[in-house]
């Protein structure tokens, strides 16, 4: 589904990501972590076509981002860190110009928002203006917007930060829900305990360095992940 | 406590003279004097100046018509009006939104603390615009007729009248506060309003010597009028004399208006003041409308939200889209005057009606100038850039997208004042086919050229969408670029129209645009894309 060979991305001298390669099956959630500033959102908006980077490559299904970038995002879809959204619109302005983006039908957007709204309760909040929403109903916004035009691959950047207990707990099922129905998940997360609860792969990133990949129990043992994580970064 | 309060306000409300709004950076102590200096010339020295010329222009003549109250009173009306228009935006924004009121309140400040400071700051604005306006006036008066009681009463009528304006901006700004929190189309009406006020302001400016001298005229009757009609306002004048008695009861009724305030201010400044945007939307339940859901192409998604958020900001509609309010006022200023407009340019135009066509199409593209959406539109992005750059479009779309809203914002008001002009000048078919495809050519060239300087220029690092629409250089060379291509082209039009004739004139300036136009194009959805792309 995604695969990352060699990457590497400059900002000047400084390496931000150093020869990082992965791979990223269909079916699987894939957590990506590492300290602040470890190279996570480089990766990730080099991923989402956001950022261009100076070598290696990233091709989803196997089509290339450098080389077919509408291609492969029309197969992805990716959520910042911090939701800045267009406060211009409402959120249902803001859906139907995703939807409209990914060429979702008007019969299909329709259910899917009336699907997703109901499931973060924001039904009642997509007629006001994103201005006035909160962090958490931004980033809820921000999940369905990715959600409405059925990716098969979805990129997030710590996406339960702001999320209430329970948007967290549905995010958490929708997640795994994507990748029963054979689509895969690659995001960032500072919260260890979600990530070895959730993950079938783990990726830990160290000063822009991959130091150790793969299947929870390859990359943890019987070990707690927090306990792996420190002894790494030590 | 308010003392760090007072500091706070007055460090938020000149934090401009102290810190570069762009880059956060503290300015040097020169360029903080040379800011203050600049602030100080063009309210004392500009606007106090001015009034101090209508001031000497009024003082004597009404004085030795024994109508020194009237003079009072004039001055009084105009302090109290250009006092509320200064200060009462910022009572709204600065007493009742205010962005750090719940910090404020979160934390353990007397409620009536925060109401002093916040007062303070509304009544030291109301205090300065409205002095620009009544302290010359008692200035003047003191020099043309001194008197002990004339010298108090014009202070204490200084004093008067900046409690009035605190009063009433207090009142105003509550109302605005209430109608905003409620409205859905505020940056429309926010932008009539501002038009309603530009246009008032030229009214008076043009027609400031008919009514001084319509005034110095009938002074005696309309002194006389107000005596008889509306005495308070006789009454009220008359501190300014010295008049004890007026001092006394009005020095009484305005306290008294002043402490009712003070106390239903107090009693409701929580919940006013933490009445956000957000918690009135939910409670007045604005619900999703149950509309059926319609599918856009891509290119009509793109021009939609470009469209979106071009008229969700008053700020960026007033400044970069002020010809497309303007254009059409003035075609139809064209048909209401044109009998003197087509006299006047038939004169001057005696021996080429060729050079008057070419004109007519100069000027026509000289107000297409004022619009300039496309030269901010890439720094407008800001922060959410990235929702452009990782959806699945080519990245020249949103830019073609950015290009049609000036396009079109521009040319179909200038169609509508071309066909106007033709009416008005009794064009014939050649000179309306220049008059129509001119402009709309330059308004194409202006937009792609605004457009190539946003993407040479750009800055998504704004906390306010003002940096970017104003205060952007890219701006500037977008604007005056386009006054100075016109300079040329009258230039052009000037020496050549009698020689090769109008339209063949008027053709070679049609495709030196469309030609630069090409070029620009070209690099906007080439280069101009992958800087987008990559920003």
């Amino acid at each position: 589904m995604l695969t990352i060979e060699h990457l590497t991305k400059k900002y000047g001298d400084f390496k931000a990501v150093d020869d990082l390669s992965l791979h990223i099956l269909p079916g699987e959630i894939y957590g990506f972590i590492g300290h602040n500033g470890a190279g996570k959102t480089t990766t990730l908006k080099s991923i989402a076509g956001i950022l261009s980077f100076d070598e290696g490559d990233i091709k989803i299904n196997g089509l290339s981002i450098k080389t077919n970038p509408i291609e492969c995002k029309k197969l992805f879809a990716y959520i910042p860190d911090n939701p800045d959204l267009y406060d211009f619109m409402t959120g249902e302005k803001y859906l139907n110009f995703i939807a409209d983006i990914f060429e979702v039908s008007a019969a299909s957007r329709s259910a899917l928002i009336k699907k997703y709204a109901d499931i973060f309760e924001m039904t009642n909040s997509l007629g006001n203006p994103i201005s006035s929403y909160s962090h958490g109903m931004k980033q809820k916004l921000a999940i369905i917007s990715a959600w409405i035009h059925d990716p098969k691959l979805i990129i997030m950047d710590e996406p339960f930060v702001g999320l209430d207990p329970k948007a967290s707990h549905i995010l958490k099922e929708m997640m795994r829900e994507v990748c029963n129905n054979g689509g895969a998940i690659f995001f960032s997360t500072h919260v260890l305990e979600v990530a070895e609860k959730l993950c079938d792969k783990i990726a830990i990133i160290k000063s822009g360095k991959l130091i150790r990949s793969g299947s929870m129990d390859e990359v943890k043992g019987d070990d707690s992940l927090e306990n792996i994580f420190l002894e790494l970064e030590e | 406590m308010i003392k760090i309060l007072l500091k706070k306000q007055f460090l938020e409300m000149f934090k401009s003279f102290f810190y570069n709004q762009k880059t956060n950076e503290k300015r040097s102590a020169g360029s903080v004097a040379l800011y203050i200096s600049l602030f100080v010339f063009s309210t004392v020295i500009v606007l106090g100046g001015m009034f101090t010329a209508l001031a000497l222009l009024l003082c004597s003549s009404l004085a030795a018509m024994d109508l020194s109250w009237l003079y009072f009173a004039l001055f009084s009306i105009i302090a109290i009006l250009i006092g509320i228009f200064g200060s009462v935006f910022n009572t709204y924004s600065g007493l009742y939104l205010s962005k750090d009121n719940d910090l404020l309140l979160s934390m353990p400040i007397p409620v009536h603390a925060i109401m002093i400071s916040r007062l303070l700051g509304v009544y030291l604005m109301g205090l300065m615009f409205s002095g620009i306006v009544i302290l010359p006036a008692v200035a003047v008066y003191s020099f043309v007729k001194f008197s002990v009681l004339s010298l108090i009463g014009g202070i204490i009528l200084i004093f008067l009248i900046s409690l009035i304006v605190l009063i009433l901006s207090c009142l105003l700004g509550w109302v605005i506060a209430k109608i905003s929190l409620k409205l859905k189309n505020k940056s429309f009406i926010t932008v009539i309003i501002s038009l309603a006020f530009i246009a008032a302001y030229y009214f008076v400016y043009f027609k400031a010597q008919t009514i001084i001298k319509n005034f110095l005229e009938n002074a005696v009757t309309y002194g006389e009028k107000i005596m008889s009609d509306v005495y308070p306002l006789y009454m009220f004048g008359k501190i300014g004399t010295g008049d004890i008695l007026s001092i006394l009861i009005f020095t009484a009724a305005i306290l008294l208006l002043f402490a009712v305030m003070w106390f239903v201010l107090s009693r409701s400044f929580i919940k006013i003041s933490t009445s956000s945007a957000a918690s009135a939307n939910s409670k007045s339940g604005a619900l999703r409308k149950k509309s059926a859901a319609r599918q856009n192409s891509i290119s009509k998604a793109l021009l939609k939200k470009e469209f979106a958020r071009f008229t969700s900001s008053p700020n960026y509609m007033l400044n970069c889209g002020l010809a497309s309010f303007l254009i059409p006022i003035l075609g139809i200023f064209l048909i209401i005057k044109k009998a003197d407009i087509s006299y006047a340019f038939n004169t001057l135009f005696v021996n080429s009606a060729g050079l008057k066509t070419a004109v007519i199409c100069i000027a026509l593209c000289l107000l297409a100038t004022m619009n300039d959406s496309a030269a901010p539109s890439v720094s407008l992005e800001g922060k959410s850039i990235w929702i452009l750059q990782s959806l699945p479009i080519d990245p020249k779309l949103p830019l073609i997208a950015k290009l049609l809203v000036q396009i079109l914002v521009t040319a179909v008001p200038l169609v509508f004042c071309s066909a106007c002009a033709a009416f008005a000048f009794s064009a014939d078919a050649v000179s309306i086919l220049f008059m129509i495809i001119i402009p709309i050519i330059f308004a194409l060239l202006s937009s792609c050229f605004g457009l190539f300087i946003g993407l040479k220029m750009p800055n998504l690092n704004w906390t306010s969408e003002i940096t970017p629409i104003k205060q952007n250089i890219g701006v500037l060379i977008a604007i005056f670029g386009g006054v100075l291509f016109i300079g040329f082209m009258f230039v052009f039009c000037l020496i050549l129209v009698n020689i090769i004739g109008m339209a063949a004139c008027l053709s070679v300036v049609a495709v030196i645009m469309l030609a630069l136009s090409y070029l620009l194009l070209h690099w906007i959805t080439t280069k101009g894309a992958n800087i987008f792309k990559n920003l």
